[in-house]
């Protein structure tokens, strides 16, 4: 699991060159856009994912330590707050495609749309990853500690690059 | 739960919320409003994106436990991005301002 996340964390990387790169060539027109963001939305999905975050490391503590009936309840509640955060960019992309920002006026949204598009993807495999990490504590009579921690590692890297995708996006000046 | 919920972790998390609530207010210029090209209002919210990211790292993902080669791969991706996002992004900046 580890190689598979570092190695997403630099394609992620890779995507930020490009931002960077385009960005500075133009960097009024990208304030144009930024400007037009929701940077309430932006903290909202931040604070559901670190809240999420917090949920699955405690399941990985607590299925070290055995409470296995405790750390499948810390499983699905990372896994609500998950879900609760794809909500929320639904809701924040279906307030920005209905007010008209297309990506040819402001180029700033080509990047927005990809990232978290991108990241959207990310979460959705995450969340089946946790539902998996769910089932081996639901069902097995001897859960694998490892697998659960591997389900968490993904999850904590999803969170990982919104962070830095929400200051890239929504912050940087 | 609640026992597990009273760990060091449920502090790291306040932590997270509190700085992203303070990237937040930076970001949009410290109640001063303006929203103009700024080194370092960029400089402020990258860094503390990329601390928050270290905490997610080093306490949830517990790479601070783990062998150094990924501690190592976890510090370079950190440096990597702060590279792209600060350095890379104010030279080019600079090279489009003067060009």
């Amino acid at each position: 699991m580890w190689f598979f996340v570092i190695g997403d964390l630099w394609i992620f990387a890779c995507y930020f060159i490009g931002y960077s790169y385009d960005r500075a060539h133009d960097a009024s027109a990208f304030l144009d856009g930024q400007r037009l963001l929701s940077p309430g939305m932006g903290v909202l999905n931040t604070a559901i994912l670190l809240t999420s975050s917090l949920f699955v490391a405690l399941c990985a503590q607590a299925t070290r330590a055995g409470d296995i009936t405790i750390a499948s309840r810390f499983i699905a509640l990372g896994g609500t707050c998950g879900a609760a955060f794809l909500v929320t960019k639904v809701i924040e992309w279906h307030a920005e495609v209905s007010a008209g920002f297309p990506p040819s006026t402001y180029p700033f949204f080509t990047y927005y749309f990809t990232l978290t598009g991108l990241h959207f993807l990310h979460v959705l495999l995450g969340l089946l990853i946790l539902a998996l990490g769910w089932r081996e504590l639901r069902k097995s009579t001897k859960p694998r500690a490892e697998f659960v921690e591997a389900s968490a590692t993904y999850w904590h890297m999803v969170d990982s690059l919104w962070i830095a995708i929400f200051a890239a996006l929504y912050l940087m000046r | 739960m609640t026992a597990y919920l009273r760990s060091s972790l449920t502090v790291v998390w306040f932590l997270l919320v509190a700085v992203t609530f303070v990237s937040w207010w930076v970001g949009t210029g410290g109640g001063r409003g303006g929203s103009d090209v700024s080194v370092s209002i960029t400089i402020a919210v990258v860094a503390i994106a990329l601390l928050k990211t270290r905490f997610v790292f080093s306490h949830f993902m517990e790479v601070r436990t783990g062998p150094s080669w990924l501690r190592a791969s976890c510090n370079g991706w950190l440096a990597g991005v702060a590279l792209i996002l600060l350095a890379f992004y104010e030279y080019r900046l600079q090279a489009e301002h003067f060009r």
